[in-house]
């Protein structure tokens, strides 16, 4: 099998429709994810991330560009892809009259899985998600959450070579939230490679060995956590919630971001001091803390990842 | 494992699985399974109650119907479960074909609502005393109209984008071919002039083959025939249709 799971140059994807502007959902997307690794795609709403992950998964056809998976390009030969990968679907549920643990098994089943690997996996699935006690109740009396878990349990016991998960952890709990990431964490450890789009960027930061963050249809940036929040220009941040006032006297410091009357700081730790003498000449309060991902996000689109 | 080299999986794979979910989703669905003869019901009862001689024909006619509505359940199920759960997306980005998700689903939910229609088809043979061969004949051309409609069922399904349009429209389908054509009551009560119209719809095309084998309908001038192979055509281009809308509509453009 190849050492490249997933390939894209160059893809686009326009849609078009009668009696509307066309809308140009990717401009060129290129990246590329190795066997075995765990990549996030961050973006705002709208940013093409889920645009880029239906046609990654045959789901959806491209305007233009080539995109490959392991090898077998994704818009000639989709029949060829499909035993290579499982989906998560965005907003995706399970069926509302199967147990969690029918709607494990018969998907296994049609897949192809034999009786006794599919119970097995069912069963393991299952337990991993949290939802052996729930396995037997329809999933129309289950929660949201429950729901969730279920369809992540149902892809995760697939084991396919590639697995694309379309915001896995939307309306989980935080502990439910965990169990997936070292649910995925596992699956990588045994060979699968898992490409997922999150909103939740202590998510990617956790999760992901390397990310892209796409805006408008483009990747802007890829590389690691870490990469990301180094190119911030320091590793601390420091919040002063009176301090838009004052922004004059810390540009200095490092990058400033005024949000109404507050501040935020970006500087290295050699300058903390120094910094914090200047508030408290000021007469601000501050909160330190480590550099996020949320900076590193605002830092390279300009906006949060929240905003429309 | 070179992936590059792989064989593009065979055709219909998946489909006995697949079949299996939707019918396990059927039977959880019980109220649905003992409501699915009202219509029928009803109007075996006008029936009865304007000219109990024609029951016969009427029995006989609700299981065709009966079949051909299983058309608006393949509908309503195809597009609920494609826009409020994305089941489309998961089971096609995955080794089943989509040929196999369409058979699966329509013939996951023929064999749960097989019963009911089952116990009609005896009630008819008890009343109109069907010979074997004329029972055949009821089973190939229940199973005709069943091919046409899970076809027709399936590729309307894919034109919805909201499942309150369904509502809608799905029933006006299915009821007004259904049951306006002479499919509960005789061919020859149905205004001549129009009946090379209702000769070309699957449901009553099947009764005027059915009436005429138990003598209750005497077509003339080469209609049984126009009947007979209108049907074996449109169920086979009706269901080679779907195959392909099924494949075409696996990705979206």
């Amino acid at each position: 099998m190849s050492e490249v799971a997933l390939q894209s140059r160059e893809l686009r994807k326009t849609y078009l429709s009668k009696g509307a502007p066309a809308v140009r959902a990717l401009a060129g997307v290129s990246l590329e994810v190795r066997r075995g690794e765990r990549v996030a795609l961050l973006g705002r709403n709208g940013a093409g991330k889920t645009t880029f992950l239906r046609i990654a998964s045959t789901l959806l056809r491209p305007t233009s560009g080539s995109i490959q998976v392991f090898d077998v390009d994704v818009d000639r030969h989709p029949e060829r892809v499909r035993p290579y990968i499982a989906v998560v679907p965005q907003e995706g549920k399970p069926f509302f009259h199967l147990t969690p643990r029918e709607q494990v098994y018969t998907y296994l089943r049609a897949r192809g899985l034999g009786r006794e690997t599919a119970k097995a996996r069912t069963e393991e699935s299952l337990e991993r998600m949290g939802l052996l006690e729930s396995a037997d109740r329809l999933a129309i009396t289950l929660s949201g959450g429950q729901r969730q878990r279920t369809m992540v349990a149902t892809v995760i016991a697939t084991e396919a070579p590639l697995l694309f998960l379309d915001e896995p952890t939307i309306g989980m709990d935080p502990f439910a939230r965990r169990s997936v990431w070292e649910s995925l964490r596992e699956l990588t450890r045994r060979g699968s490679t898992i490409v997922l789009t999150t909103h939740y960027l202590d998510e990617a930061d956790a999760l992901s060995q390397r990310l892209y963050i796409i805006e408008r249809g483009q990747v802007l940036v890829s590389g690691t956590a870490e990469d990301l929040k180094r190119s911030v220009g320091g590793t601390l941040k420091v919040h002063l919630p009176e301090g838009a006032r004052a922004i004059d006297a810390f540009r200095g410091f490092g990058s400033c971001v005024a949000d109404g009357p507050g501040l935020t700081v970006i500087v290295a730790p050699e300058r903390l001091g120094e910094l914090m003498a200047t508030a408290v000449g000021r007469g601000l309060t501050a909160t330190v803390g480590p550099v996020t991902l949320e900076e590193a996000f605002l830092n390279v689109v300009g906006r949060s990842i929240d905003d429309d | 494992m070179t992936t590059s080299t792989a064989d593009a999986p065979r055709p219909f794979r998946g489909t006995t699985a697949f079949l299996r979910t939707e019918a396990l989703v059927q039977a959880h669905e019980e109220l649905a399974m003992a409501t699915s003869m009202v219509v029928q019901g009803v109007l075996l009862v006008f029936v009865w109650i304007l000219n109990p001689g024609l029951i016969g024909v009427a029995l006989l006619g609700a299981v065709l119907f009966s079949m051909f509505a299983m058309g608006q359940r393949v509908l309503n199920e195809a597009a609920y479960i494609r826009i409020d759960h994305k089941a489309n997306e998961l089971y096609l980005a995955g080794p089943l074909t989509a040929e196999g998700y369409f058979l699966g689903l329509s013939i996951g939910i023929l064999v749960v609502y097989l019963a009911p229609v089952a116990v009609v088809g005896v009630l008819a043979d008890l009343v109109v005393h069907l010979s074997l061969l004329e029972v055949g004949l009821l089973v190939i051309l229940a199973a005709a109209v069943w091919l046409c409609a899970a076809s027709i069922g399936y590729v309307l399904s894919t034109a919805f984008q909201d499942n309150r349009a369904i509502w809608a429209y799905a029933s006006l389908f299915f009821n007004v071919f259904g049951v306006l054509p002479p499919v509960f009551y005789p061919l020859g009560l149905f205004p001549s002039g129009l009946r090379p119209i209702v000769l070309l719809m699957p449901p009553s095309a099947a009764a005027a083959i059915l009436q005429t084998a138990i003598g209750a309908a005497h077509p003339t001038g080469g209609q049984l025939e126009l009947a007979a192979v209108g049907l074996v055509v449109e169920s086979a281009a009706l269901f080679l249709f779907a195959v392909y809308w099924a494949r075409r509509t696996a990705r979206e453009r």
